[in-house]
């Protein structure tokens, strides 16, 4: 599907505990079908600041009777997710989309998903399709505190209608095990559990699940954040670098990659 | 009913359907727009910089957001001149836009072979030369700081060339004027202005540099008042005609540009805000004009009214 610039209509803003939020945006025919891991350019003002759109991967989408929608969960952390944050419903806003490369759907058997903070947000779509589809996955859930962990009972609920479970981390142990959720997910994967790993967060965390999946013989891709200017390929902004030394762009050969194609 | 306004412009041999162009760096090669934008309705469309090999260009962090712009440094990656002849121009061709190509190097001589090698090419209506980038025979000295330099250099293309030759100015100069000269001399057609101005941030959390490279090139609204000065300067005192280029984004910025002395403008970072931004503008200028009874958009060029 060619990505197009539609003002998107906004139905609900749905507040988790604070600093996280779900929009519910009305979004043209056809969209429901974009792949897990894709992302929208959203402009969030129309003065100066912020200057650029903001590149946020799509939460959930779904179609109905009454048309297809995208949820974006998002972090409100500067004025661009803040301006979002205080949107009411029937505002409008132009969104671009869908852009980039999702994740692949190929593995076969149990994988394992592992989503650190506001990295899960790509991975509920995904994790809903691999319910629907029958596939079990355990899903990996780390974050700093209870707070850092959005949607936690919904990614359970979807863990085991998959026939998976749901593993939580926090560092300050406010939720689930004290630690860091490559914890938990390095005694699964030496326990040969899983072929494939489907990742989302902090480079660190992705950067350290490479080299366990490298270490492992395991299949695996990361959804990556990079800072963007245009969305589609035509600022060169968001290099990533490649294990050949050349640059691959996150917003069109990703943002979701195999693990063995980044350098870490 | 009035009759139709005249947005059509010539910029010396360069002749133009009406003064709306996109910026080099901004909009790809052109056919990452071709599905957001109607790239026909466009005066012409100027490709990401081309060099005789494919460039891979610079380590992220690449851009980052500043107040009223960004800062980059792509390090002027691209796919090569071949590339872009052999995969990219016949995809254009369908739309069609006119297509100027704007090339660097980092010799006389890879100059030179660029625009000879374009110059057969019908679907190339004009070259645009980048002279921001630095000349390793010369120590790394931007060829376009130095008029000497400047001059041999657009003499030297100008010799193997019968297309419009237009030479992007810099604004990280003293005298830009002088530049601009400089290029005359050489046998330019055409003056753009103005490139990036150099310009840095830094996070004051990490107390790190936005960008790997340190410095890195201003666009946006932010730099407009300086383009202005600069397009002003140099039609009045060059005596070329000139391409503004810098923070367009509405009808105004078109009008203030047209009135400083440009003949045509260039939208740049407008572009990564909202796609449509070059096309919507040709539809509000021909409206502004008509609405203030201006027939035609040649009328409106350097006609700002000074104070006595």
């Amino acid at each position: 599907m060619l990505p197009t610039d539609h003002l998107a209509v906004v139905e609900r803003v749905v507040e988790h505990p604070l600093p996280y939020f779900s929009l519910l945006l009305a979004v043209p025919r056809g969209w429901a079908d974009l792949a897990a891991g894709q992302f929208v350019m959203v402009r969030t003002g129309s003065g100066l600041e912020p200057f650029l759109r903001r590149a946020f991967s799509v939460h959930d989408a779904t179609s109905s009777a009454t048309g297809d929608r995208i949820e974006l969960l998002i972090k409100a952390v500067g004025r661009g997710t803040r301006a979002l944050a205080a949107l009411s419903p029937g505002a409008r806003l132009p969104v671009l989309g869908p852009l980039g490369r999702g994740f692949s759907l190929a593995a076969e058997g149990p994988v394992a998903l592992v989503a650190g903070g506001v990295g899960a947000a790509p991975l509920y779509l995904l994790a809903r399709r691999l319910a629907e589809r029958g596939q079990r996955f355990d899903f990996f859930y780390g974050g700093r505190n209870r707070v850092d962990l959005p949607r936690l009972e919904s990614f359970a609920a979807l863990a085991r209608r998959s026939g998976g479970r749901l593993v939580a981390t926090t560092e300050d142990g406010s939720a689930g095990a004290s630690g860091l959720v490559a914890e938990p997910l390095e005694r699964a994967l030496a326990s040969g559990e899983f072929r494939f790993v489907y990742a989302c967060g902090p480079m660190g965390l992705l950067a350290r699940l490479a080299s366990l999946v490298a270490a492992h013989g395991l299949g695996g891709e990361a959804a990556l954040e990079t800072p963007m200017g245009c969305g589609f390929g035509a600022c060169l902004g968001c290099a990533v670098p490649r294990p050949d030394g050349r640059f691959a762009l996150c917003c069109q050969d990703g943002p979701v990659f195999a693990f063995s194609e980044v350098a870490w | 009913m009035s009759a139709p306004v005249d947005l059509s412009v010539a910029l010396g041999p360069l002749a133009l359907a009406n003064p709306i162009l996109t910026a080099s760096g901004t909009f790809g090669y052109g056919l990452e727009f071709a599905h957001l934008t109607d790239l026909g309705r466009l005066g012409g469309i100027v490709t990401k910089g081309l060099s005789v090999a494919p460039i891979r260009g610079n380590p992220p962090p690449r851009v980052c957001e500043t107040r009223g712009g960004m800062l980059n440094s792509i390090g002027l990656q691209n796919i090569g001149i071949e590339r872009f002849l052999a995969e990219v121009l016949p995809g254009l061709e369908r739309f069609p836009p006119r297509v100027i190509v704007n090339l660097f190097g980092v010799s006389v001589e890879e100059y030179v072979r660029l625009a000879a090698r374009v110059e057969p090419v019908a679907g190339v209506a004009a070259v645009e030369l980048n002279v921001s980038c630095p000349n390793v025979q010369r120590g790394g000295l931007e060829f376009g700081q130095d008029p000497e330099i400047l001059a041999r250099l657009v003499r030297a293309v100008r010799a193997v060339t019968g297309k419009p030759l237009i030479v992007k100015l810099s604004p990280n100069v003293t005298r830009p004027v002088e530049i601009g000269e400089a290029a005359k001399a050489g046998g330019a057609d055409i003056l753009s202005a103005i490139n990036t101005l150099l310009g840095m941030a830094i996070d004051p959390v990490s107390r790190r540099p936005r960008l790997a490279t340190v410095r890195g090139g201003l666009s946006g609204p932010a730099i407009k008042p300086v383009a202005l000065r600069v397009v002003f300067d140099v039609a009045r005192q060059v005596g070329l005609p000139v391409i503004g280029i810098g923070g367009i984004e509405t009808v105004d910025d078109v009008l203030e540009f047209l009135l400083a002395g440009a003949s045509a403008v260039q939208i740049g970072s407008a572009l990564f805000r909202d796609p449509t931004t070059a096309e919507r503008l040709v539809t509000a200028l021909a409206d502004r004009l008509a609405a203030d009874g201006v027939g035609t958009v040649r009328e409106l060029i350097g006609a700002v009214r000074l104070p006595s």
